[in-house]
């Protein structure tokens, strides 16, 4: 069992692009929910979205990767996944080979690929499908590409675990180095806005018509994101062997499924007190150290109520400060807690929480200290991020200071 | 790795539901190409003329999960539901789909391979949103274009609550789900788990097949579902749980194609190390593997990258089978699939789909691999136990 840092992260977000404008912007409070252009979302009433409109794929890809002919998705990974290499001081092979892998979530993955797929079968009948472009769809290729970018050559896996995508990804990436499947794994998650899931979250009655206001008691519930996350995490070993700057350690992870309902969370948030105890025991740690907890905070009634009485059952009387970033960035879905587990990453080095915004009326049934409106600072040793999706999963995980939590091989757990 | 207890299988396929079923078809084997093409029954096929499609045929869902629920499930996870129920009750987990103990739902849960699942919803929804209204489309029938969205079904319906893993790498899914199995039991977070792959024939699928000639080349689109229940060892013990086989190792690796514009790739580098990495996982010597349950699937340039690697590693006389000449190609659950014929042959079922005349006497351990479209290729080794 070996320590697993965070050696560099590289963000693709609504508000900024690489760690330090994403988070500039979180803790000043900005907002990048702004009217959706890259499709008209009028007829369906709602126009409001998280969507990235500064990255530029040529900016990012290289040409043989343009030519490649890239859905969007894959594109904005290659984005983040330059930043976090660039962040992590790895340049050129110094990576590469059969000891680095990529795990990388999403929910749908090359969406556009699909819809552009769609539309051409719909108006033209199957033989108006353009045959190169067949081969570029499948959640499959955002590792693919990726691995090639970076000379990895052990496991390509995408964890389509849907919202809760980058902790899924970054929580297994973590364990096949632990155990000493990989030395290095690029891990994080991407999604795009794409008008297939922003009519089906309107359908569902689940979108708020203009701004998401986590655990205010006026929500109206979620506003969609998009963006791409991506982490360096290293063994101890190799971090040191290459000298690099350790920004975190990632500790424990819970998973568990409530097995309740496809949609909706447990109504007495079983799942994700059972996901938040596991994250805080397989970190080797007890409740009262942690200081921060990044909310997965849809701003819908049904997550908001059930992930406050998992704060009260895991923290009882004290009232650990949390936040959700959704309020600023809307929920990115596959991509949101990779994006939200840098944020907590940026929230160790500089001991600022980020806030809730668009906070006005506090939800009597939310008994939560949520940061309102103006980002706090704070102690900042160990914060969780937790994360729940269809298919009732729930996924939470520790990040630490280095050298807070003790050593895994030293973790002793009832379950184990 | 440390071994891990095969106690079950669950599975719906072209050639059985159950396992005593897909076992009876593996004792007389009939290949695929000798069948009489069936009309296909999962999508309207009229338009494409002499459509083959290796379904799971008379596939009757209510008869396992009752008739309630089951009008907003699509296909992908009724297979799935099904194998997961029938898997769990094949290895006495559960008795009248009631757990037994020492199994509960905390310590019981899915890791589920599938690579292109959500296709049937997301077409669908497609379809309605451009030819009548987006605002048309059904919420209940919007959860199934997510990915993992069958394999939480799963848990919903079987009560597995330990945690529920989705996994996607094409063609090499179902095997890397045994890579993600053995990490959770490593770190002890279930006792046991339901671990393969599932995939649904729909007409988007076999239209892409289709429109890229793989169908013409000599691929046979399949669909299915297949978990093995997979146990710690002092799990399996502890409940007196019967043994089919133990897995005993993973390998997996990507190789990246020459040219930089190319995406598909059969690659033998790529082949021959998830082998040799398997084989060390396993802490076995290739001349220990008595038998190869391939993914050849009749696509002639990935089988001879395939073969060539299998040989590289094993050697020429190196015996091989191929699954999919039983149950086609199967995508994301090919892996699970190639891992239940293994299972029967490791019980002393006489080994079929030989590409030789070289069928070793008896079975006692397997090699199952697997080539994903891109670069990629994982292996799995299965033993008697």
């Amino acid at each position: 069992m070996r320590r697993v840092y965070i050696t560099g992260v590289g963000v693709v977000s609504s508000i900024g692009l690489g760690r330090r404008a994403f988070f500039d912007a979180l803790a000043k409070g900005q907002s990048g929910i702004t009217p959706v252009e890259s499709f008209d979302p009028t007829p369906l009433g709602r126009l409001n979205a998280g969507e990235v409109k500064e990255f530029r794929a040529k900016d990012h890809l290289t040409q043989a990767e343009l030519r490649r002919g890239i859905g969007r998705c894959s594109a904005m990974s290659l984005g983040a996944l330059r930043m976090a290499l660039a962040d992590a001081g790895i340049e050129g092979d110094a990576v590469s080979g059969p000891r680095t892998s990529v795990v990388v979530g999403t929910t749908m993955g090359e969406a556009d690929v699909i819809a552009d797929l769609d539309s051409q079968w719909i108006s033209g009948g199957h033989r108006a499908m353009r045959k190169a472009m067949l081969p570029k769809y499948g959640s499959t290729l955002l590792p693919i590409h990726l691995a090639r970018a970076v000379g990895a050559q052990g496991m390509v896996l995408t964890m389509p675990a849907a919202c809760a995508a980058g902790n899924y990804a970054i929580g297994f990436a973590t364990d096949m180095i632990r155990t000493g499947r990989a030395d290095v794994v690029i891990a994080g998650a991407a999604e795009i806005l794409q008008e297939l899931q922003f009519s089906g979250f309107v359908r569902l009655a689940a979108m708020a018509p203009q701004r998401c206001q986590p655990f205010d008691l006026n929500r109206q519930g979620l506003i969609l994101g998009e963006g791409a996350g991506l982490m360096v995490l290293e063994s101890e070993e190799h971090a040191a062997r290459r000298g690099a700057n350790v920004q975190a350690e990632v500790g424990g992870y819970g998973l568990t499924c409530d097995g309740y309902h496809i949609t909706r969370p447990h109504p007495e948030a079983e799942g994700s007190i059972a996901a938040m105890r596991a994250a805080i025991e397989y970190s080797g740690i007890t409740p009262d150290m942690v200081d921060f907890v990044n909310a997965h905070g849809t701003g819908t009634r049904a997550n908001d109520q059930a992930e406050a009485k998992a704060m009260r059952d895991i923290f009882g009387d004290r009232r650990v400060p949390i936040s959700s970033v959704k309020s600023m960035i809307g929920h990115c879905m596959g991509a949101a807690s990779a994006l939200e587990a840098i944020s907590c990453v940026m929230t160790l080095e500089t001991g600022v929480y980020p806030p809730t915004i668009a906070f006005e009326t506090p939800d009597p049934e939310c008994d939560v200290d949520v940061v309102k409106n103006v980002a706090r600072a704070g102690k900042a040793d160990v914060v969780l991020n937790n994360s729940a999706a269809f298919g009732g999963y729930n996924a939470v995980a520790c990040f630490a200071k280095p050298g807070v939590l003790p050593h895994p091989s030293q973790i002793k757990r009832a379950a184990a | 790795m440390e071994p891990r207890v095969v106690t079950g299988l669950g599975i719906c396929s072209a050639i059985g539901i159950g396992r005593e079923a897909f076992f009876r078809a593996l004792e007389s084997p009939v290949l695929l190409r000798d069948k009489a093409i069936q009309p296909v029954e999962s999508f309207d096929a009229s338009k494409y003329e002499g459509a083959a499609v290796a379904e799971v045929h008379d596939f009757d869902p209510a008869k396992y999960l009752g008739d309630k629920g089951l009008r907003t499930l699509d296909r992908l996870t009724k297979l799935l539901v099904v194998a997961t129920r029938i898997g769990a009750m094949d290895a006495g987990l559960k008795k009248d789909n009631v757990f037994v103990p020492p199994a509960s739902p905390d310590r019981v849960g899915v890791v589920c391979s599938n690579a292109y699942g959500s296709l049937e919803a997301i077409t669908e929804l497609d379809r309605v949103a451009k030819l009548e209204d987006a605002r048309y489309i059904n919420p209940a029938k919007f959860p199934n274009t997510v990915a993992n969205s069958a394999s939480g079904y799963a848990s919903i319906w079987e009560e597995m609550r330990a945690l529920n893993v989705a996994v996607s790498d094409g063609n090499c899914g179902a095997l890397d789900a045994v890579a993600c199995a053995d990490v959770h039991f490593a770190s002890g977070r279930a006792d046991a788990l339901l671990v393969g792959g599932a995939e649904a024939a729909s007409e988007a699928l076999f239209v892409a097949f289709h429109r890229l000639g793989m169908l013409e080349a000599g691929a046979a689109l399949g669909e299915g579902a297949a978990l093995l229940a997979l146990e710690r060892k002092e799990f399996a013990e502890k409940r007196g749980a019967r043994a089919l086989a133990e897995v005993v190792g993973f390998g997996t690796a990507f190789e990246a194609p020459e040219s930089d514009t190319q995406m598909i790739y059969a690659s033998t580098e790529a082949m021959t190390r998830a082998i040799h990495s398997c084989l060390e996982d396993a802490a076995m010597k290739p001349s220990e593997i008595d038998l190869v349950a391939s993914g050849l699937s009749g696509l002639k340039p990935f089988d001879t990258v395939e073969l060539a690697a299998i040989r590289r590693v094993l050697g020429e006389d190196a015996c091989i089978a191929m699954p999919k000449a039983l149950v086609g190609e199967t995508l994301g659950a090919g892996g699970a699939m190639a891992m239940a014929c293994a299972l029967g042959w490791l019980q002393g079922i006489a080994p079929a789909t030989i590409i030789a005349d070289n069928a070793p006497a008896k079975v006692k351990t397997v090699l199952v691999t697997t080539m994903g479209y891109y670069g990629n290729a994982s292996a799995v080794i299965l033993r008697a136990s």
